[in-house]
């Protein structure tokens, strides 16, 4: 290895470390790392901004920023309000099949927008709900987080790192929807058999609150019924076209930023409304971490590590997926799955091309189920988890990082387990 | 014209007094807030009425309008219920390092760029080391229009 490659190698590992332990503001980690990549001459600006392998990927950041904006318009609807209501009343205050109806509203939302925008949107209803029919409020804001990981894992928009993973792997969003989907439904369908025995003791039916529930009017959150209208024409035109991608060939990023500009032109909500939605931060954090990425691999760092794992690996595709899967839901537990999912792609890409054929392709799912999955077992593992600890807190009734905790890990220990013998069926055996 | 010439008797609370008691105080001097006072009877801030209502509304229809409105009409009106076994000092969200307290003998002119710079509805107005009064932002407008 050159100066140079072993320097940036030292920023990396330093960078990293700074995000893991949030000393200072992710973002300017990221972006401090990237400078000191430039600086250094560990990568270049035209090789920063420019280079499809080695740059910013634009794909992943307008992709996100198209989501943003059409989700800022969609949460102004109230439709989720409006969901989450009409399911505690077709549950009849019954708080076992009410958790099911809001842990399935919220991953199937999942699927479709980011995990944080669901949770803020699904835990305030949450409250009012519990409040009604005297329910702690804890355990379904909890089960909503883990939720929204396990249903953000189905789709190529569902989760960052699975947009991260379809762009450097060229995986279209049907790719996801038959490699990933089937799985999460499975997973669900344990998570909802898990929330029984979990939350069992939450579960205290009072006939006598169900009225307090049947008399909110779920139809009053919709103010607006033709912005309604428009956004879900939009959100469907849009999930289309992903699918349509074959027959279309338009990129995921393209079609986002499509859709957000027809949602914002077509409506009454202003663009300064709409910009207002998008995380900034965020986009800039995965602009940074690419070029430090980018930096590893255009100092030949990455190759060196992927050649390492190739050779460790070599005949035992079984071992690296499994060892892919654990090993990312581990480290997703503890630290940001991004900056994971963005370090591992292209060492994984280059594992993928050496194995070489399409059963190396199991590799990738491994990777997105353990970031994706792995993310539940901490309070801190994934982003909507430390959210609906905020809002947790902001009502009156705190969660601990513990008692977040250890829900979190049981789930994340049975999905992962579970995907042991799918990814092993699926695509080991006879490979 | 004084701050004594457009004052008028407050009632003062304290950080302990109920928050339900503090509303109907609101309510019935139809003030925009409240002096909070400390054993001693000095100001210690300035209890803002939307902040009885902050404590009093869940926090889920104050992050989200919609579920204000999903709320019908009989449980809507009892909005204020949640006061019950609450104090001031609950609401109350910080002590004021700039507290709008001016003396007797303050022009309007003074009372009304207290009430600009620290953004109270209301002034504590005091005379010799004691509290006097209160001048609301209502009272100082309509006096001083009516010149």
């Amino acid at each position: 290895m050159t100066l140079t490659a072993w320097a940036a190698t030292a920023t990396f590992l330093f960078v990293y470390a700074l995000i893991a332990t949030e000393k200072i503001h992710r973002v300017a980690a990221a972006l401090g790392g990237a400078g000191v990549m430039l600086l250094i001459h560990a990568t270049n600006a035209e090789t920063a901004f420019f280079s499809e392998a080695t740059g910013i990927d634009w794909n992943v950041i307008f992709l996100l920023f198209g989501m943003m904006v059409i989700v800022g318009v969609l949460k102004q609807t109230g439709v989720f309000e409006y969901l989450a209501i009409w399911a505690a009343k077709r549950a009849k205050g019954r708080p076992y099949p009410l958790m099911v109806l809001l842990v399935a509203i919220t991953a199937f939302a999942s699927a479709l927008l980011d995990n944080v925008t669901t949770v803020l949107l699904v835990a305030p209803v949450t409250f009012l709900v519990c409040e009604r029919l005297a329910l702690p409020a804890a355990p379904y804001l909890i089960a909503e987080a883990l939720a929204s990981n396990i249903g953000g894992a189905a789709t190529l928009v569902g989760d960052p790192p699975n947009i991260i993973i379809a762009s450097r792997a060229n995986l279209s969003f049907n790719d996801f929807l038959v490699h990933m989907a089937p799985m999460v439904v499975v997973l669900m369908i344990a998570f909802i058999l898990l929330c029984r025995v979990m939350f069992r003791r939450a579960f205290r039916y009072d006939p006598d609150r169900v009225a307090e529930i049947m008399s909110l009017d779920e139809r009053e959150a919709i103010k607006d019924r033709r912005l309604l209208v428009q956004s879900l024409v939009v959100l469907g035109l849009v999930m289309a076209a992903f699918v349509l991608h074959p027959v279309l060939h338009y990129e995921p990023s393209v079609v986002a930023l499509l859709g957000a500009g027809v949602l914002v032109a077509a409506t009454k909500v202003t663009t300064s409304d709409a910009l207002s939605e998008v995380e900034w931060p965020t986009l800039t954090f995965f602009a940074g971490l690419f070029v430090m990425v980018g930096a590893l691999v255009h100092t030949g760092v990455i190759g060196l590590v992927s050649e390492a794992a190739a050779d460790a690996f070599a005949g035992r595709l079984g071992v690296a997926t499994m060892g892919l899967l654990g090993g990312s839901a581990v480290i997703s537990a503890i630290v940001d799955n991004i900056p994971y999912v963005a370090t591992m792609a292209p060492i994984v890409g280059e594992l993928v091309q050496s194995a070489g054929g399409e059963a190396a392709q199991v590799l990738w799912w491994a990777l997105a189920f353990g970031a994706d999955l792995g993310g539940n077992a901490t309070a801190v593992g994934a982003a909507a988890n430390v959210v609906v600890l905020g809002i947790a807190a902001r009502n009156g009734t705190p969660i601990s990082f513990w008692q977040f905790t250890k829900y979190g890990l049981l789930t994340t220990i049975i999905t992962v387990g579970l995907c042991v013998p799918y990814l092993w069926l699926r695509y080991l055996v006879g490979a | 014209m004084r701050a004594r010439d457009v004052l008028a008797a407050f009632p003062p609370i304290t950080a302990d007094t109920p928050a339900s008691e503090a509303a109907r105080l609101l309510s019935e001097h139809k003030a925009p807030g409240l002096i909070v006072v400390d054993d001693r009877g000095k100001p210690r801030g300035i209890l803002p009425g939307v902040h009885v209502l902050r404590l009093a509304v869940p926090g889920y229809c104050q992050e989200d309008p919609a579920l204000a409105r999903v709320i019908d009409e009989p449980h809507a009106d009892h909005f204020l219920d949640p006061l019950a076994g609450r104090k001031v000092a609950d609401a109350l969200p910080w002590v004021s390092r700039d507290l709008p307290v001016v003396d007797s003998e303050a022009t309007v002119l003074e009372v009304a760029a207290l009430m600009a710079r620290t953004g109270s509805p209301l002034v504590a107005v005091m005379s010799e080391g004691h509290l006097i009064g209160a001048v609301t932002l209502q009272t100082l407008l309509e006096r001083v229009v009516a010149q």
